[in-house]
C-alpha cells in the first residue's frame, strides 16, 4: 500500500511537469512582435507620443523636468498677457526679478529615443502589417520627432540630431554616443526636410488630433518662420547672438530662403480649401470664441490635444474662471488677462487700442453709461478672447466692479469693498462678486479674466465634473498669420494684406480695412489672434524682441502688468456724473516684479549634467 | 526592575550618543573681492552680475553663483580649497575673459577681479532744478570691440536704484549722442512716486550692445 502511495506521487510529480513550463509567453508583457502587427496597439502607442508633446502653456498641470513633459497652463500668468491671481502659494509668478536662464529647458531625449525605437521596431518587428500602414505609422512618428526637434530648438537653438538609438557596446568607450550639437539652422532643417518627405504618407485626412498632410504643413509654416525670422533679426541685433560653429545665430543670408518656405507651406494649406476659418456664428466676438472652443463642425483647427467627458478631463475651467460665476465653491480666476493684452486690441476704425479714461486734457475722468461702453467697437477678438467689466459668459453677467467714487466736494474719495459682492450705503452694488480685488486671492486683479478655453457648458467648472475643452495646436487662423508675416518679409506686401485683412474682417472689422502694412501691425495682429495659446513669448524671442519689450524697467509701459479697476460715479446732484462709471488704469497691485528677459535668456542653459555627460555639447552664449 | 530601568538608560545614552546635530561641517571661510578697473570698483545692477566658482576634484561638479552688488563688491562663504574663479560671458559690461582666475580659499581670502570694461563713466554728476533733475553724463570708451546702445538716467526711492528698480528712468539711445566723446545731458521729470519724497536717489547706465548688464554710477542723494 505504501509502496503504491509513493509510486502515485512520483508520476503525479512527473505528470505536472511540461516539457517547455520555464520557456511560457508571459501574459503580463506584450512582446514587440504582438505591439508591432497589431495597428490598435501601434495607434495606442502614438497616442502616448502625441500626449508627450510638450507645451510652455496647455491645459493641464503637467510640469516633469526629467522627461520633458510640459504642458503648463499655470506658465499664462509669467509673461504680458496675464498674471496670476489665484491661490497666493503661487504668487511668486507676479514676482519674477527676472527670469532664470534655465527658463523653458527642454532636453527631452526620451520621447526621441522611444520614437526612434518605434521606428526601428516597426521596420524590424512589423512583418504582418500592410506596407500603407507602414508607411503611415512611419510617417506619423517622423512628423513627431520633427516636431519635438522644433520645440527643442526654439529653446536651446542647435541640438544634437539623433536619428538612431543609440546604444552602448559595453567597451567602456561613450564617445561614439556622445553627439556635438547641430547647427540651429541644421535642425531647421531638418524640420523642413523631414516634414516634406511625410507630408504625402500621413494619412489621416480631415482628423483634428492625428497629424495629416496640412498639419505636417502649419508646423512646417511655423518652423521656416521661426528660422526666417531668426535669421533676419539676429544679425540686425546691434551685437548677434551666436557661437562661432553656429550651434546658435542663423546668418542672415538664409532669411528669404526660410521665409519663402514659410510661405509655400502656408499657402498649400490656405489654398487646400481642407480648412476654413470658423465663421458660423453671425455674433463676429461669439464667433471667435467658438472659432478656438467649439468642438462640432469645426474646420478651422488643424491639430489639437482633445479631452473626452467623462474620463479624460482637467480642470482648466476650474481655475480660471470668473469668480462670480464660478460653480465650485472653491478655485476659480486663476490666470487673468492683463490690461496691456486688452488695449493691444484695436478700435474698429483702426485707430490704437489703448483705452479712453480721462478726457483729452486730463482734468476728468470720462463717464460711461455703462460698463461695457468703455469696450465699445473694439475687436471683436477681445470679447472672444477675454471677459470684460459689462461681458457676460454662459449667459450670465459677470459682475465687475471695484468700488465708487464718492464726490466731497472738491474731489472723489475711492471706496473699496472689503469682500466681494458688497453694497454701499446708497443700497446700490459697491464691489461685484468678480471683484476686481486687490488682495483677495482667487479674484481677479486686473479686472479681466480668461474667456478662452473656459468651457460653455454646464457644471464644467466643478472638480466633479470637469472640462473637455480641447487645446490648439494648430489652426488656421495662425496659418494665416504665418503667410501674412512670411509675404510682407519677401516683399509681396499685396499678398500679406490679403491675408490679414481675411482675418481681421472675421473680428468684425470692415472688408479690406487695412491698406497698408507694417511688421509692427503684424506683430500686434499676432498677439491679439493667438493670446493664450503658447505663442507670445516664442514670438518675442524670435524677432529679438524680449529683452526690448521686458526690459525689467518697473516704470515702463510693457514689463509691468496693469490693471483697469471700474467705479460706480456716486455725486448727487450732478445729473451728467452720479450713477455712471468711471475707470482707473493702475499697477496691478499683486504685480511684484516687471517682466525682465535679458539677453542670455534667448537661449536656455543647458543643464551642467548635460555638460559633464558630453564634452562636446558647447554652452550656449552668456551662460 | 532596577536593572532594566538602568540598562533602558544605557541604551538611551548610547542613542543620543550616536546622534550629532549635523553632519558636516558648514562652510567657514569668507572670499571678499571686487570688480575693479584701473584699482576702481565697477558700478553695477543690484544682484545683476554673477561670477561663477568651480571646484575640480568632487563628483559633484556644478557651480557655485556669486552675486556682485551694485558697488562692484562680493562675499562668498566657502570651504577651505581651491576654486577657479570665472566671468560669465557676454553678462557683465565688460570684455569677456575666458581665463579663469585661480583662487585658494584658506580662512578669509581676498581676491580683486580686474576686468576691462568697454565704458566707463568719467562723472556723472545729477542735479534738481525745480521739477526736473538733469545728469551729465562724461564716458569713456576703453574698449573698441563693442559700441554703445544707450545712456539712461533712473531714480528711485532707495539707493538701490537701477535698470529694474526705479520709480521713473529716461533713455538715450546712441543713435541720439551726435558726440559720445562729449558730456551728455539727460533731462527727466521727477516721477510721481519721488515728488513727494524729501530726498531720492538718481544714478546713470550705460548700456553696451549685445551685453546683458549695463554699468553704472554711482547713486546720487538728490534732497
Amino acid at each position: 500500500m505504501k509502496r503504491l502511495y509513493i509510486l502515485s506521487c512520483i508520476i503525479l510529480l512527473m505528470a505536472a511537469c511540461q516539457k517547455d513550463w520555464l520557456d511560457r509567453e508571459p501574459r503580463t508583457i506584450i512582446s514587440d512582435e504582438q505591439v508591432w502587427n497589431d495597428p490598435k496597439q501601434i495607434v495606442a502607442l502614438l497616442a502616448n507620443f502625441y500626449d508627450r508633446i510638450p507645451a510652455e502653456n496647455g491645459l493641464t498641470d503637467v510640469n516633469d523636468d526629467g522627461d520633458g513633459r510640459l504642458f503648463q497652463w499655470r506658465n499664462m500668468a509669467n509673461y504680458d498677457e496675464g498674471m496670476w491671481s489665484g491661490q497666493s502659494n503661487e504668487d511668486w509668478r507676479n514676482n519674477i526679478t527676472s527670469y532664470g536662464y534655465d527658463s523653458w529647458y527642454l532636453w527631452n531625449y526620451t520621447y526621441i529615443r522611444d520614437i526612434n525605437l518605434a521606428l526601428e521596431n516597426i521596420e524590424k518587428y512589423g512583418l504582418n502589417l500592410s506596407t500603407a500602414q507602414k508607411t503611415q505609422y512611419t510617417a506619423e512618428l517622423r512628423f513627431l520627432r520633427a516636431f519635438n526637434y522644433f520645440n527643442l530648438v526654439k529653446r536651446m537653438g542647435g541640438v544634437p540630431l539623433v536619428t538612431t538609438r543609440l546604444v552602448y557596446d559595453y567597451s567602456g568607450n561613450v564617445t561614439n554616443l556622445q553627439l556635438p550639437r547641430a547647427k540651429e539652422a541644421e535642425v531647421y532643417d531638418f524640420i523642413g526636410t523631414e516634414l516634406d518627405a511625410v507630408k504625402d504618407q500621413l494619412g489621416n485626412d480631415g482628423s483634428a488630433t492625428r497629424a495629416n498632410k496640412y498639419t505636417a504643413l502649419a508646423l512646417k509654416s511655423r518652423a521656416m518662420l521661426y528660422a526666417g525670422s531668426l535669421a533676419k533679426y539676429n544679425s540686425l541685433m546691434a551685437a548677434p547672438i551666436s557661437t562661432p560653429g553656429g550651434e546658435v545665430g542663423i546668418p542672415a543670408s538664409l532669411a528669404n530662403g526660410y521665409y519663402q518656405k514659410a510661405l509655400d507651406a502656408a499657402r498649400e494649406v490656405i489654398s487646400s480649401g481642407a480648412y476654413t476659418l470658423y465663421r458660423s456664428n453671425p455674433n463676429p466676438g461669439e464667433n471667435f470664441y467658438e472659432a478656438v472652443s467649439k468642438k462640432a463642425s469645426n474646420k478651422e483647427v488643424i491639430l489639437v490635444k482633445d479631452f473626452l467627458l467623462p474620463t479624460r478631463k482637467h480642470v482648466f475651467s476650474y481655475d480660471n474662471i470668473a469668480r462670480g460665476i464660478r460653480e465650485d465653491n472653491l478655485g476659480s480666476s486663476s490666470v487673468v488677462p492683463s490690461l496691456n493684452l486688452v488695449e493691444s486690441f484695436e478700435y474698429l476704425d483702426g485707430s490704437n487700442g489703448a483705452l479712453k479714461t480721462r478726457t483729452a486734457d486730463n482734468t476728468d475722468f470720462i463717464y460711461y453709461n455703462t460698463p461695457a461702453d468703455i469696450f465699445a467697437n473694439k475687436d471683436a477678438r477681445l470679447y472672444g478672447t477675454i471677459i470684460y467689466p459689462g461681458a457676460s459668459f454662459k449667459g450670465l453677467s459677470v459682475s465687475i466692479q471695484a468700488g465708487v467714487m464718492v464726490w466731497n466736494g472738491t474731489r472723489y474719495d475711492v471706496v473699496e469693498g472689503s469682500d466681494l459682492g458688497t453694497t454701499y450705503t446708497d443700497g446700490k452694488l459697491l464691489t461685484g462678486t468678480s471683484g476686481p480685488h486687490r488682495s483677495i486671492q482667487e479674484v481677479s486683479n486686473t479686472g479681466f479674466y480668461l474667456r478662452k478655453y473656459i468651457d460653455p457648458n454646464d457644471k464644467t467648472s466643478t472638480r466633479g465634473i470637469q472640462s473637455d475643452m480641447w487645446w490648439i495646436w494648430f489652426r488656421l487662423g495662425e496659418v494665416y498669420l504665418n503667410a501674412a508675416e512670411a509675404a510682407f518679409e519677401l516683399g509681396l506686401t499685396g499678398d500679406a494684406l490679403t491675408y490679414i485683412n481675411t482675418l481681421r474682417e472675421r473680428a468684425g472689422f470692415g472688408a479690406s480695412s487695412l491698406s497698408t502694412l507694417t511688421i509692427d501691425r503684424i506683430r500686434n495682429e499676432r498677439r491679439v489672434e493667438l493670446a493664450f495659446e503658447d505663442h507670445r513669448l516664442w514670438d518675442l524671442k524670435r524677432w529679438r524682441l524680449a529683452d526690448k519689450v521686458w526690459n525689467g524697467n518697473p516704470s515702463g509701459p510693457d514689463a509691468m502688468i496693469y490693471a483697469l479697476y471700474p467705479y460706480r460715479v456716486v455725486r448727487p446732484g450732478d445729473a451728467a456724473r452720479d450713477g455712471k462709471y468711471v475707470f482707473v488704469k493702475m499697477t496691478a497691485p499683486r504685480i511684484r516684479a516687471p517682466r525682465f528677459f535679458q539677453l542670455g535668456n534667448y537661449y536656455s542653459a543647458i543643464n551642467q549634467k548635460v555638460l559633464n555627460n558630453n564634452p562636446k555639447i558647447i554652452k550656449n552664449p552668456f551662460h | 526592575m532596577t536593572r532594566t530601568i538602568l540598562s533602558s538608560f544605557a541604551i538611551l545614552f548610547f542613542l543620543l550618543a550616536g546622534c550629532k546635530k549635523d553632519n558636516y561641517e558648514k562652510p567657514a571661510s569668507t572670499l571678499t573681492g571686487k570688480v575693479v578697473y584701473n584699482k576702481e570698483p565697477i558700478g553695477l545692477r543690484s544682484r545683476g552680475v554673477q561670477l561663477e566658482l568651480w571646484q575640480h576634484g568632487f563628483q559633484l561638479f556644478t557651480k557655485i553663483p556669486v552675486s556682485v552688488s551694485q558697488d562692484g563688491s562680493f562675499s562668498a562663504m566657502l570651504f577651505d580649497g581651491n576654486y577657479k574663479l570665472v566671468l560669465l560671458p557676454g553678462n557683465g559690461p565688460w570684455v569677456n575673459n575666458t581665463d579663469s582666475i585661480d583662487v585658494t580659499v584658506r580662512g578669509s581670502t581676498t581676491v580683486d577681479v580686474t576686468v576691462q570694461p568697454y565704458f566707463i563713466i568719467r562723472s556723472a554728476p545729477v542735479t534738481k532744478n525745480g521739477t526736473e533733475i538733469t545728469a551729465t553724463v562724461s564716458i569713456e570708451k576703453i574698449s573698441a570691440a563693442q559700441s554703445l546702445e544707450s545712456i539712461s538716467l533712473y531714480a528711485g526711492k532707495t539707493n538701490i536704484v537701477d535698470q529694474v528698480n526705479n520709480q521713473g528712468s529716461v533713455t538715450v539711445n546712441a543713435a541720439d549722442i551726435p558726440d559720445q566723446s562729449q558730456p551728455v545731458t539727460i533731462k527727466m521729470n521727477i516721477p510721481a512716486g519721488l515728488v513727494t519724497q524729501n530726498y531720492f536717489f538718481a544714478r546713470v547706465g550705460v548700456k553696451t550692445a549685445g551685453v546683458a548688464e549695463s554699468i553704472y554710477s554711482l547713486p546720487v542723494k538728490i534732497e
